[in-house]
C-alpha cells in the first residue's frame, strides 16, 4: 500500500520527514473543496461516492508519501492529508435529513478548490 | 502457541481443568498452524514478527477505550488534551499506538482522533474499504463492522443501520459517518448520560461499551453488554458430535 | 482474482467444526478460538513484511466471504480467506498445505 520512495526511511511516526510543501499551497480548515474526478487507477484508497462533490476542510491531518503508483513523477513527493466534511445531501440523491453529514480522509492531489 | 489436549480414554487429564476445552483438533486449528509454519520457512515473516504480534493481538481490548471515555467525562483538562492529540492522550491511559513495531501496525499506523459527541452531533464509524479500526485502544473489531453490509449501507443509509442497532436519533441531530479510509483511526466520545452524577471512573467504564465507542450505541446507567439480535439463522450442532466425548 | 474453489479448503471446510458449533457444545464460553490471535498476528506479519497488503488481503476476503465462504462463519471464514488468497498468489502451495496439515495433526495428537 504505502510503500518508501527510494532512499527514504521510517521516521518514528511511520510517516516520511516532513520536507518541502506538496503540490501547491495548503488547503486550510473552512475552505470549500471538490474531489477530482481522476481516473479511477490512480486511487487506491478512494471512495467512489466522493467523487466530483463539494465539500469543506474539517481538518489537516499529516503528511504523507504519495504512492508510487498514483504519483506523475517518482521524485517521493509529499502531500498533505485533509478531513473533509461533505453533507449527505450533496453525496447522496434524495437523502431526507438535511443537517446530517459524512467525513473522510483525502490527499491533496485529489482535491480542487471548488466554486462557490 | 501452547495448550493441553486431552483424548482417548474418559477421565484421563480432565480432573485438574479449570474450565471446560474443546477437546478435538479441528482442521482449522491445524491449517492455521501448517500454513503459518510454511509462510516462515518461505521467509514471508519470521517468527520473532509472528511471536511479538500475537502478544499485541492478545493485549488489546476495548477496556482501554472505556477507561479514556471514563476519564475525559471526569476530568475536562484531559478531555482537552484527549482532543487535541489522541495518541499523545493513550500513552496516560496506558495504550502505545507505536506498539508492537515502534511505528504502530500496518493496520493501526499512529493518527488517532477522538470524535466528540454533544447533544446535536452524533458521530458514527465505518471504514468502507475494508473495516479499519482503532484496535490499540478497542480490540478487535467486531464481525458485524467487517460485512461489507455493515461498510457499504452505514454511509448511505446511517439512520437505518442504526436503527437496526436499536438506536434512533431525532432528525434536527446531525449524523456524522467517518469513513475512516486513510491513517487516522477514531474512537467516539459520547455525551455522558443523565443519572451517572458523582459516579467514579469505574462505574463509568462499565456502561462504555464498544458499539457506545464505534457509535452504534448510547451509553446509559444499567447497560454494560452490547447485546445484537441474530442476524441470520445458524445450523444447529449435528447429534454426530456426541462420539467426540 | 479467482474464486475456483480450492480442493485442499473444501475438504477442510465443515460447518459442524467452526468454533461457532464446538464452543456451546464442549461449553466453552470464550468466544473465540485459541489461533484467532495467531491468525490476526498473521495477517499482520504478512502486512508489514509486504508479502500481502492488508488493502489486498481484505478485498480478496471481502469477495469470498460473499462467495465461497459464505456459509462458514468467523474466524473461520477469515482463516480460510486468507489461506485462499496466498494459495491463489503462490504463496503456498495446495502440496505443501496437504502434506504440512499431515504433520501438523500427527504431531498435535501424539499426546
Amino acid at each position: 500500500m504505502r510503500r518508501l520512495g527510494p532512499g527514504m526511511k521510517k521516521s518514528k511516526t511511520g510517516h516520511s520527514p516532513e520536507k518541502a510543501a506538496a503540490t501547491g499551497a495548503l488547503f486550510k480548515v473552512g475552505d470549500q473543496v471538490r474531489v477530482r474526478d481522476m481516473p479511477y487507477m490512480f486511487y487506491t484508497r478512494s471512495q467512489m461516492y466522493t467523487r466530483g462533490v463539494a465539500g469543506t476542510i474539517a481538518a489537516l491531518t499529516y503528511k504523507d508519501l504519495i504512492p508510487e503508483e498514483e504519483a506523475f513523477n517518482f521524485d517521493g513527493r509529499i502531500e498533505q492529508y485533509y478531513i473533509v466534511r461533505f453533507r449527505q445531501k450533496d453525496l447522496w440523491p434524495g437523502y431526507p435529513f438535511d443537517n446530517d453529514t459524512l467525513q473522510t480522509e483525502c490527499p491533496h492531489r485529489w482535491l480542487e478548490p471548488a466554486k462557490n | 502457541m501452547s495448550h493441553t489436549h486431552s483424548h482417548g480414554k474418559p477421565g484421563a487429564d480432565t480432573h485438574h481443568k479449570a474450565a471446560p476445552m474443546v477437546e478435538e483438533i479441528t482442521d482449522y486449528e491445524v491449517l492455521e498452524i501448517a500454513v503459518r509454519e510454511l509462510a516462515i520457512e518461505h521467509g514471508l515473516f519470521t517468527a520473532e514478527d509472528h511471536r511479538r504480534f500475537t502478544e499485541w493481538a492478545e493485549s488489546i481490548g476495548p477496556a482501554a477505550g472505556s477507561r479514556l471515555v471514563a476519564k475525559a467525562w471526569t476530568d475536562p483538562a484531559f478531555k482537552a488534551r484527549a482532543l487535541k492529540d489522541g495518541v499523545k492522550a493513550c500513552k496516560e491511559i496506558g495504550v502505545d499506538w507505536a506498539e508492537p513495531t515502534g511505528v504502530g501496525t500496518p493496520s493501526d499506523y499512529m493518527e488517532f482522533h477522538v470524535l466528540e459527541d454533544t447533544p446535536t452531533l452524533h458521530h458514527v464509524i465505518v471504514c468502507t474499504l475494508c473495516s479499519c479500526y482503532p484496535r490499540p485502544l478497542l480490540g478487535m473489531s467486531p464481525e458485524w463492522y467487517r460485512t461489507t453490509n455493515y461498510r457499504r449501507r452505514l454511509v448511505r443509509w446511517p439512520r437505518q443501520v442504526l436503527a437496526e442497532f436499536g438506536l434512533i436519533l431525532p432528525p434536527e441531530v446531525e449524523v456524522r459517518v467517518e469513513d475512516s479510509n486513510q491513517k487516522c483511526r477514531f474512537m467516539v466520545l459520547p455525551v455522558r448520560p443523565k443519572g451517572t452524577e458523582n459516579w467514579t471512573e469505574e462505574q463509568l467504564e462499565a456502561i462504555v461499551t464498544r458499539d457506545c465507542m464505534i457509535g452504534v450505541a448510547l451509553p446509559k446507567p444499567g447497560r454494560t453488554a452490547d447485546v445484537h439480535p441474530i442476524q441470520k439463522a445458524r445450523r444447529p450442532v449435528e447429534s454426530s458430535h456426541q462420539e467426540a466425548k | 482474482m479467482s474464486v475456483d474453489r480450492i480442493a485442499l479448503l473444501e475438504t477442510t471446510r465443515n460447518q459442524d467444526k467452526t468454533w461457532e458449533a464446538l464452543a456451546p457444545h464442549y461449553g466453552v464460553t470464550n468466544p473465540n478460538p485459541p489461533w484467532k490471535t495467531s491468525l490476526t498476528a498473521m495477517c499482520d506479519c504478512l502486512a508489514v513484511n509486504g508479502a500481502l497488503p492488508a488493502l489486498d488481503r481484505r478485498k480478496a476476503e471481502d469477495e469470498l466471504a460473499e462467495t465461497l465462504y459464505s456459509d462458514i462463519p468467523s474466524p473461520e471464514r477469515e482463516l480460510l480467506a486468507l489461506v485462499h488468497t496466498m494459495v491463489s498468489r503462490g504463496l503456498v502451495t495446495e502440496a505443501d498445505l496437504a502434506s504440512r496439515m499431515s504433520m501438523v495433526r500427527a504431531r498435535l495428537e501424539t499426546v
